[in-house]
């Protein structure tokens, strides 16, 4: 719908006034799925922060909660990707234990298949959370890891049977 | 037939965060939002951004590494010039320690952090350098945030600079538990006993519980490092004879002061 320029609200002013509703959404699609709370005000802060970036660049078509799910999805894939890249450098300088959490760790969610897709690759973890977790189409999955759909259903192949292969694997251990 | 992972879906569900932190994160955006938004907008975990020679002497400490690592020192002998990384010198009675400042995102949410974590807290100042909060940890080790985004990772070290960090403290718990809720670091254990990885901080880091008094022991980059054992030796420091690990050769140094550190040839 084309308006004249001047009566559209400026996009950083609807973000403001959007604040207090999309909050709780944004935060708790992050604490649900990251499980730490200061890594989930961290993100959060990043989400709005560059959300209000882009509303002051112009280049936003609409201002929503869904919107900033969006960008959520991606702060949270480049923290997986930061963290992989950390725990890397580690493994070749100190020949870490792989994969085992600290105890005492906040654990927001029990389930077993959070565990084991946080033991996952970056990647791995990323394509499972967009796909089965957010519920995405495969299409949308590859816009948010900057991939094409055929890469990306290959990659969902792959991130499937590691994770099967992990979870079964525990499964055996409990037994 | 239904496929196994659609029980994974997790529709949004929203949780009320922090009363504190969405009045903080409503602050921060006003201000981006009326600043035109040049507001940083990557969070960090506590990035080590600057980190200082804390010894009785600080003159004394730059004679010794300059000789041992080349350092090059400013005419106030406070800082280390021409390195890739921010360090500096300075003396203090009653700590032998490398003195940390940690990037964060949100200083006060950061301050609020520390205080509720056991730790103590100035408010922030702004210094000529950012915003900073001076902080002591819950085993009294002294520290200091700095609200900035975060540095690349450095992937290659010159020498003089530091490649790993390693806290020895009392509790490893005790450190854990703060620098976990504090930054979001996590942990995982070492090859050696109540020595753990941290994960989370660019320059990568050890834990180490046990220790009578914390402290934090940096691993220097030095390109032979039979040579700088040398140096460090006819600098009035000890130095172990230099031995082969899987990431490089190293040495278990002492300075003239007492100050332990390490040299990584890496």
């Amino acid at each position: 719908m084309n308006q004249p320029s001047g009566v559209r609200p400026d996009p950083g002013l609807t973000l403001l006034d959007l604040y207090e509703r999309a909050l709780p959404q944004v935060y708790g699609y992050l604490l649900a799925r990251c499980g730490q709370r200061p890594v989930a005000e961290d993100l959060t802060t990043e989400v709005f922060l560059a959300a209000m970036d882009s509303c002051r660049r112009g280049n936003v078509s609409e201002v929503s909660t869904s919107w900033l799910i969006g960008v959520a999805r991606h702060k949270l894939v480049d923290h997986w990707r930061r963290l992989e890249r950390e725990r890397r450098g580690l493994r070749v300088l100190g020949g870490l234990a792989a994969g085992c959490e600290d105890p005492w760790d906040e654990r927001l969610d029990a389930l077993v298949a959070r565990d084991v897709l946080a033991e996952l690759s970056a990647q791995h973890r990323s394509v499972l959370t967009l796909r089965y977790l957010d519920g995405l189409p495969v299409p949308e999955v590859a816009r948010c890891l900057d991939r094409t759909v055929h890469a990306t259903e290959a990659l969902l192949v792959r991130a499937r049977g590691a994770f099967r292969v992990r979870y079964q694997g525990r499964e055996e251990g409990t037994r | 037939m239904t496929d196994p992972f659609e029980d994974l879906l997790e529709p949004v569900v929203p949780v009320d965060p922090d009363p504190r932190f969405a009045r903080r994160l409503r602050a921060l955006l006003d201000a981006a939002f009326l600043s035109g938004g040049a507001m940083p907008v990557t969070a960090v975990q506590g990035d080590v951004v600057y980190a200082s020679v804390w010894s009785p002497d600080a003159a004394r400490a730059a004679a010794f590494y300059s000789s041992v690592l080349g350092w090059r020192i400013s005419a106030d002998g406070r800082a280390v010039q021409g390195l890739g990384q921010h360090l500096g010198l300075w003396s203090t009675p009653s700590h032998r320690t490398t003195f940390l400042s940690h990037a964060v995102a949100d200083i006060s949410a950061a301050v609020d952090r520390v205080r509720a974590a056991g730790g103590t807290a100035a408010d922030a100042v702004q210094e000529p350098y950012g915003l900073s909060a001076e902080c002591v940890d819950n085993q009294g080790l002294p520290f200091a945030l700095h609200q900035s985004s975060p540095g690349a990772a450095q992937e290659t070290f010159a020498q003089g600079e530091i490649v790993y960090l390693t806290m020895f403290v009392p509790s490893s718990q005790a450190a854990r538990d703060f620098y976990g809720s504090v930054f979001g670091w996590t942990f995982t254990p070492g090859q050696i006993d109540d020595g753990w990885q941290v994960q989370g901080p660019h320059t990568m880091f050890g834990l180490h519980g046990g220790h009578p008094s914390s402290a934090v022991l940096p691993m220097y980059s030095v390109s032979d490092v039979h040579a700088a054992v040398a140096r460090v030796r006819s600098a009035g420091g000890t130095a172990t004879d230099p031995v082969q690990m899987p990431y490089g050769i190293t040495s278990d140094c002492v300075d003239d002061q007492g100050l332990r550190f390490y040299l990584g040839q890496l």
